[in-house]
């Protein structure tokens, strides 16, 4: 039998995927030994293989067909853009993406002025401003703690994920406009879905009844 | 990297210079021979088909590719200027370049015509996306036959191309462009709504296209097979009649006609094991107009050849002429051979004939008869500096398969590089 390969990206969803995963009969033990030292962990009879990677590795993972299926956050799959199907939405780690700042930003975001969004998420702030807002804005890629930039000056707002918001408010910043709902989804390789059709699609539909 | 700056020796003049840019590459040695070896076989295969070569220009101008003609957006295409200050563009794809050759020189022509090629294409794409921006595709286009014998045909052709490649184990599946754009006009989605719903169906993003559809409002069946479309794949039957019972429009029955029909005849062609159904298969190409097509197997990442019927292309060039036609990418196929290791060949073969100065002529002749035998042999001097040991070498390095060293007159000896044996013949 064919390995189907998972791509989970690291953290509390892999936990939670693993989770879901064994709900349905699929379990990895070599996964849970926390001082493992292993890159890619197997189960043999049922012919699955599971990884870690960074989360915005695994959209590349599963493009490439290096991984069938991949488990990751909608924030991951919009900013990189990759060519995979999307087939199911874990309801796991919702929150909202959202542009915010001190409320005194407010007004720069409705009169269209030229601002600067410090952000990870630079695709993703590009496509809202220039497409959706259609403000000309400057885009600043940083790699994290962004709620700093409109604190030290380094931008007037953020393009960020927001869950309960708390950070924001301990830093005096709030969120000023959401540009979309997030939660974790399931992604399959184009080739896979249909060269393991039958495999992929009961794993799908056993999902789907725990979710 | 730190560079030690006392050992002038690593550096070599002109080192900077030895790699190529991001998405192109070399391709030598056996991987060479192969991919032109899988190239000749799936070209002899369209050629058993009737279909005729044709060559078209690496670029043309912009307009020949650009929005409704073209495969590739233009954001996507290699441009550049020529002195008049036109736009023109590396081809990002040859079908509109052949559809506009037909206009051109086969306007008045009614009965069909076949045309085959073989030839590289260019996409512009970011890098660091492990995607090569030049690639070999191998097609066929089949113009003035609209019938449902020549989809299947191009099918069929299909499948015994890539059987031809030496591939085994692949999946062909095959829809209709007319069945989203059908059931799209019956619903009355909006243009801007339509492009969202394709997007989505495209990634079979289920939970996608309902929240989108709770928000319009058309018939709860529509709904249902909007909804379902991203599942349809499979069993053509239990797909055709799910979505059958589902809507009244005219397009989406006559596509589903077609499709049923097309089954048929790839049954009598033999080759429904390798076909599937997908009816949510829309092409990014929006100049497909009835059956497309894409084959996928395993140790690719992406479909390795995609087709389809495109009657509206050509009156795009000022002649209204049915076609369908299809490409295989020559660079993927010969990758999924490679990882599924279906190449049997090691090493690229062919002779070596070693002959010393003094037995030139000798050596002449003997190459001469091998040659006319059809071996493929390359002469070799021997230098009076190197023994023979080191043109053994040189046989196993360069993946020759033997090696006949001329040693006298009358008699040679063969080194035959697989098993190492050395055998002495009489001349």
């Amino acid at each position: 039998m064919r390995y189907i390969t998972f791509a989970l990206a690291k953290g509390r969803l892999a936990k939670q995927t693993l989770g879901l995963l064994e709900q349905i009969g699929i379990t990895c033990e070599e996964m849970k030994d926390e001082k493992t030292r292993k890159l890619i962990f197997a189960n043999e009879e049922l012919g699955f293989r599971f990884f870690l990677s960074k989360a915005t590795d695994v959209p590349t993972y599963v493009e490439m067909g290096a991984a069938d299926i991949g488990v990751v956050g909608k924030d991951t799959i919009l900013e990189e853009g990759r060519k995979i199907y999307e087939v199911l939405d874990l309801n796991r780690g919702k929150c909202r993406m959202c542009v915010a700042g001190p409320a005194s930003a407010r007004e720069q975001l409705q009169n269209g002025s030229l601002i600067r969004v410090a952000s990870k998420y630079p695709s993703i702030a590009k496509d809202y401003f220039y497409n959706k807002k259609h403000q000309t804005v400057e885009i600043i890629k940083l790699n994290g703690s962004v709620e700093l930039a409109p604190i030290v000056g380094l931008s007037e707002v953020i393009v960020d994920i927001v869950e309960t918001g708390s950070t924001l408010k301990e830093n005096g910043l709030e969120v000023l406009e959401e540009i979309c709902p997030l939660s974790a989804r399931v992604v399959v390789n184009e080739v896979s879905m249909k060269m393991q059709h039958e495999r992929i699609t009961k794993l799908l539909e056993d999902l789907k009844g725990v979710v | 990297m730190s560079q030690d700056w006392n050992r002038e020796e690593d550096y070599v003049e002109g080192q900077e210079l030895l790699h190529t840019p991001g998405g192109v590459r070399d391709i030598y040695g056996i991987e060479c021979a192969r991919k032109l070896a899988v190239e000749r076989e799936v070209h002899d295969v369209m050629k058993s088909y009737g279909f005729r070569d044709i060559e078209t220009p690496t670029f043309e101008y912009f307009d020949i590719f650009s929005k409704e003609r073209g495969t590739v957006q233009s954001k996507e295409m290699f441009k550049f200027f020529d002195r008049g200050n036109n736009t023109l563009v590396l081809r990002p794809d040859v079908t509109p370049s052949i559809a506009r050759c037909v206009a051109k020189y086969r306007r008045e022509e009614e009965l069909p015509l076949r045309l085959c090629y073989t030839g590289k294409t260019f996409v512009n794409t970011s890098q660091y996306k492990g995607k090569l921006q030049e690639v070999t595709q191998v097609g066929a286009e089949l113009y003035n036959d609209d019938t449902s014998d020549a989809d299947a045909e191009m099918i069929a052709m299909l499948v015994e191309c890539l059987k031809k490649s030496g591939l085994q184990e692949f999946q062909l599946e095959i829809g209709h462009a007319d069945i989203f754009r059908g059931l799209v006009e019956e619903a009355g989605v909006s243009a801007h709504a339509t492009e969202e719903l394709r997007k989505l169906i495209v990634s079979k993003n289920f939970f996608g296209v309902e929240e989108l559809l709770n928000q319009m409002t058309i018939s709860e069946k529509l709904k249902e097979v909007f909804v379902k479309l991203p599942e349809l794949l499979g069993d053509l039957s239990a797909c055709v009649s799910f979505v059958r019972e589902r809507t009244e429009s005219q397009r989406v029955h006559h596509a589903l006609e077609r499709l049923e029909k097309v089954e048929e005849i790839l049954r009598l062609y033999g080759v429904s094991e390798y076909i599937t159904v997908d009816l949510s298969m829309l092409s990014q190409y929006s100049y497909y107009t009835g059956v497309v097509f894409k084959a996928y197997t395993y140790g690719s990442g992406e479909a390795l050849a995609t087709g389809g019927r495109y009657d509206g292309l050509v009156k795009q060039f000022g002649m209204d002429a049915p076609a369908i036609g299809l490409a295989i990418v020559a660079d993927q196929l010969l990758l999924a051979l490679t990882r599924q290791k279906l190449f049997k060949d090691t090493a690229l073969g062919g002779t070596v004939l070693l002959y010393p100065q003094e037995l030139r002529k000798k050596a002449l002749k003997l190459a001469e008869d091998k040659r006319r035998q059809g071996t493929s042999l390359q002469m070799l001097r021997k230098s009076s500096r190197r023994d023979f040991a080191e043109y053994k070498e040189y046989a196993v390095r360069m993946g020759h398969e033997e090696v006949l060293y001329l040693e006298r007159e009358d008699s040679l000896v063969a080194f035959h590089v697989e098993t190492g044996e050395e055998t002495r013949q009489e001349i």
